[in-house]
């Protein structure tokens, strides 16, 4: 078996429409100090850093190259350094980077960072276009919202979920984000409210879509003999992975079920022997982007079955009080810096397993799952984290 | 109360030329819009699966590819959303997204739906409708690009095969 | 303990001065196609995939969409490495290690669909460093200004560099520039930007590249030529290029010092057969040889004076003929670590080291050129 490997200490930023006050090295610093300070460690005791965002946002390529020695002074102590960019799942690509960096044996204590300013362009859909091939489809304009406007059209065609579900889910988020001070959106918003909101794409309205934020996130991995030694409240890793579906979505037009998700999460689950998700996880963070995603990915991830999503949070399952809350963060619905999206959610879990989760703590949390997609509905990374060793 | 500080925001723009190579496969699915008006795509020798848009290889079963199938100018809606807001640089709204299925493929094309008033965001989702019959509206002057198929449309009933 | 890992495939296209028949991906197709039959396996046999290669760079924001496909991902555990395909090595050598997977292949490709100048100039931060006009290939020219200012290399010796390169490229059928040049033609060639002329600097290449990897466990069921990973080390450098000594590559010296211990090797330019380093410029692999220990400081034209590192010398470097052959920008270092890799299994078919049996390969991933370049070392070994 491979090396036993715990999350040792988080660090997130207040994420915005555009972090006005501090420029990019600055706000991955505020990322990095936070970590370091929530595991009490110092810079030299970091051994590697893996680094995660997606190109180009930012208005700047590579811009790790600009914040390297925001990261624990990287580039002047000449330390090894990996940048992944995978879309929208490159935080989780980033976390599972950290990871496998400390089961090599190669090093104990990784720093992952992952950042994106998407506030800093004009136009995200725009951006997100240039990952559309340009060949044959960028330009119709695909961007996120269009492909997960045919998500949802397609899950109410086929299940009969209706506004009214997505808008519950919505609300569901908003009330959550209130919860968490690092949250983009902070505002209180009914479902009647949500069901005023302006149409975007059919049947998607403004608050079904995330924001776009500025923001960062650090994690700090550690292998066993060094995770005992820095703190008392480790969140070790008991089962993780990423799937790769392919490119052209017109070869898998069944958008109404998620299975390349149900495939990881097969695939995860046995890794970390869970066989009833519902009842085992305590807590999970996923990528709901968009509210219908939240539904679609609960079936998926075997919450439910395949169209009872809307069910869930119908009955309250997954609110705060709920057997299974799903997203107490607000979740990426309240809160989006693309490529550390991913690396926030694995952290959002990892802070429920530690207990530092403040007025957003679930009670009595021992194992937590994160969630990660990105690459136009294809990818997806999966980590789950536990109180005890696994 | 003190003052706030002046912070100051820096302009960037990026315009950075590309030229993307179409190579032997979409070049021949592009001549065949402009020359011909017809739609073809590829048949992986593995699985027999009948793929648009035409690709070199097949992601299943990574075989090569290079047997050429004429597709219909017809197809089934399999997925569509309706875009209301303006996105810079792209179409202008109301527009709506769609994949079809053309009849002989395996696989879908990604297209836009024209030929319906999308203007009403109320009565739009009744017009469109996953499974419905659609067809290749094309352009007069045909440049050899996804767009010499102008848009697809609804096929009247009476037409229906 | 860590798994020990082999090399146990090698692809790689003919690498060009245009692919037009070819689609983005295809280039990464065709070598990992190459790739696996070369190792007699097949996509199936694959556990995790990792590519590479720079976004902006393609024009295509999540390359890994098309190329993860393109190298046998569908439905498997892959990743990206925003970095030359050295990176990717790299990752899938941690994951191995690991003993998490047992087969991963990795893949790179040079592309000519953007402009390098235009697309590096952006790396650079908007607000202090961008306005002064900075690309790849300017910071690159003042790392070279500097190195020959301060150890009074001349031209001339760098341009010793890219007649032996040039020289090995003839022998390479996969090299895209492959005819040799005079000492003349290249203190003749066309200035670029002080001190380097046309010919001081790579081409731009197209072509794919792909390693497989594997776990110890499996190796010698799928060859009995394995070239093994004994040590392998990388770093980055500050982005600041104001804030160092711009005639050193400390990052390079770092990558280097850490594969060497874990390799056990002291004495580099005695115990190994050969060298594959990415030479950004001709000035750059005098400066690799300093780096990498070949040369003390200051010392590394006298390597290229004394035909040290020629065919037939001491430590061959560069048999390929190097980046200044064929430059794949994006996978130029994991170009590196095949032709290494085909050196050591005797199949360097007309450029082959006789004998080989440790070889360094060197990558660089710098998409800012100078500042912030990372470097990375591997140490190879037949098996
Ligand atoms: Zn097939």
């Amino acid at each position: 078996m491979a090396r036993r490997v715990a999350i040792v200490g988080v660090g997130l930023t207040k994420c915005s429409s555009h972090r006005r006050d501090v420029t990019y090295p600055e706000l991955v610093h505020e990322a990095v100090s936070a970590a370091l300070a929530d595991a009490n460690l110092k810079a030299k005791d970091i051994d590697a850093v893996v680094y995660g965002s997606m190109d180009p946002f930012d208005g700047v390529f590579a811009l790790e190259r600009w914040n390297v020695d925001a990261c624990v002074g990287a580039g002047a102590a000449n330390m090894p350094f990996l940048k992944l960019t995978t879309g929208g799942t490159t935080g989780g690509s980033t976390a599972l980077g950290g990871y496998y960096h400390v089961t090599s044996g190669m090093f104990d204590v990784v720093l992952t960072v992952a950042s994106q300013r998407v506030g800093e362009t004009l136009e995200a859909q725009l951006v997100l276009n240039t990952a559309i091939d340009p060949i044959y489809e960028r330009w119709m304009g695909g961007g996120a919202i269009t492909v997960v406007a045919n998500q949802a059209s397609s899950h109410f065609h086929y299940y009969g979920t209706t506004e009214e579900d997505l808008a519950m889910v919505a609300a569901k988020n908003y009330a959550c984000a209130l919860n968490n001070p690092y949250a983009h959106l902070q505002r209180h918003l009914t479902v009647e409210d949500a069901l005023k909101m302006r149409m975007l794409s059919w049947p998607l309205r403004l608050s079904d879509c995330c924001p776009s934020s500025d923001g960062a996130c650090a994690i700090i991995f550690a292998s066993e003999e060094r995770a005992a030694k820095i703190t008392k409240t480790p969140a070790w890793v008991r089962g993780k992975g990423q799937i790769t579906d392919n490119y052209y979505i017109g070869d898998r037009p069944w958008f109404q079920d998620w299975d390349g998700l149900t495939m990881l999460a097969q695939r995860v689950y046995k890794e970390a022997r869970i066989n009833n998700p519902l009842q085992e996880l305590d807590v999970a963070e996923l990528y709901n982007a968009f509210t219908i995603q939240e539904i679609i990915e609960c079936e998926a991830l075997g919450f439910c079955e395949p169209g009872k999503g809307a069910e869930l949070v119908r009955k309250g399952v997954t609110d705060m009080g709920g057997e299974l809350p799903v997203c107490p963060s607000g979740g990426t619905l309240c809160t989006n810096p693309i490529g550390a999206t991913g690396l926030i959610r694995i952290g959002e879990a990892a802070l429920q397993v530690m207990g530092k989760a403040d007025k957003r703590q679930v009670p009595n949390v021992k194992t937590a799952l994160g969630h990660v997609w990105g690459a136009a509905i294809g990818f997806h990374v999966l980590m789950i984290l536990d109180k005890e060793k696994p | 109360m003190t003052q706030e500080e002046e912070i100051l925001i820096m302009p960037g723009a990026w315009n950075l030329p590309f030229r993307h190579t179409a190579g032997r496969f979409a070049s021949r699915f592009f001549r065949e819009l402009r020359d011909n008006k017809k739609i073809f795509g590829v048949r992986c020798p593995e699985c027999r699966r009948v793929l648009l848009p035409p690709r070199p290889f097949c992601e299943r079963c990574f075989a090569s590819i290079d047997e050429w199938v004429e597709v219909g100018n017809q197809g089934t809606l399999e997925l569509f959303t309706i875009c209301y807001v303006p996105f810079l640089g792209l179409p202008p709204p109301p527009i709506a997204t769609i994949m079809v299925k053309l009849d002989g493929a395996d696989g879908c094309l990604s297209h836009i739906l024209g030929g319906i008033d999308l203007s009403d965001v109320d009565k739009a989702p009744e017009l469109v409708k996953i499974g419905m019959r659609v067809e290749a509206v094309w352009r007069d002057e045909r440049k050899g690009e996804i767009g010499d198929i102008e848009y697809f449309r609804p096929v009247k009933s009476s037409r229906r095969a | 303990m860590p798994k020990r890992v082999a090399i146990v495939g090698i692809g790689q296209t003919k690498h060009e001065e245009s692919k037009g028949h070819y689609m983005y991906h295809e280039t990464d197709f065709e070598a990992a196609k190459r790739a696996l039959d070369d190792a007699s396996l097949s996509r199936g046999d694959l556990d995790t995939v990792i590519a590479s290669g720079w976004d902006a760079i393609d024009g295509r924001t999540l390359s890994d969409m098309h190329t993860c496909m393109a190298i046998g991902g569908y439905l498997k555990d892959s990743s990206h490495a925003g970095e030359d395909g050295i990176m990717a090595l790299v990752y899938a050598y941690l994951r191995i290690a690991s003993g998490l997977f047992d087969v991963a292949l990795v893949a790179g490709h040079g592309h000519r669909e953007a402009s390098i100048d235009a697309v590096t100039r952006v790396v650079f931060d908007p607000l202090f460093t961008r306005p002064a006009g900075r690309n790849y290939i300017i910071t690159m020219a003042m790392q070279a200004n500097s190195y020959m200012h301060k150890h009074g290399v001349s031209k001339e010796q760098a341009a010793k560099v890219v007649v032996k390169n040039r020289a090995n490229g003839a022998r390479n059928p996969y090299a895209h520039l492959d005819s040799p040049v005079t000492l003349e033609d290249v203190l003749a060639s066309a200035p670029v930007a002080y001190p380097l002329k046309a010919l001081d600097c790579p081409p731009e290449s197209v072509g794919g590249v792909a390693l497989i990897l594997a776990a110890e466990d499996v190796v010698r069921r799928i060859t009995d030529k394995p070239v093994w990973i004994r040590g392998i080390g990388w770093a980055i450098e500050s982005y600041e290029m104001g804030d160092k000594d711009l005639a050193e590559i400390p990052s390079l010296a770092a990558a280097a010092q850490r594969a060497y211990k874990m390799a056990g090797i002291r004495r580099p330019l005695n115990e190994l057969d050969l060298a594959e380093v990415h030479e950004a410029t001709s000035f750059h692999e005098l400066m690799d040889y300093e780096a990498l220990g070949f040369a003390k400081p200051g010392q590394g034209a006298k390597l290229i004076d004394e035909g040290t590192t020629e065919m037939g010398g001491k430590l061959p470097v560069n048999p390929s003929g190097g980046s200044l052959c064929a430059n794949l920008f994006g996978a130029s270092g994991l170009v590196r670590a095949a032709e290494a890799a085909l050196q050591l299994r005797g199949d360097a078919h007309g450029r082959q080291v006789a004998g080989a049996s440790l070889a360094l390969a060197h990558g660089l991933s710098a998409p800012s050129g100078a500042a912030a370049p990372t470097n990375c070392v591997a140490i190879l070994e037949r098996g």
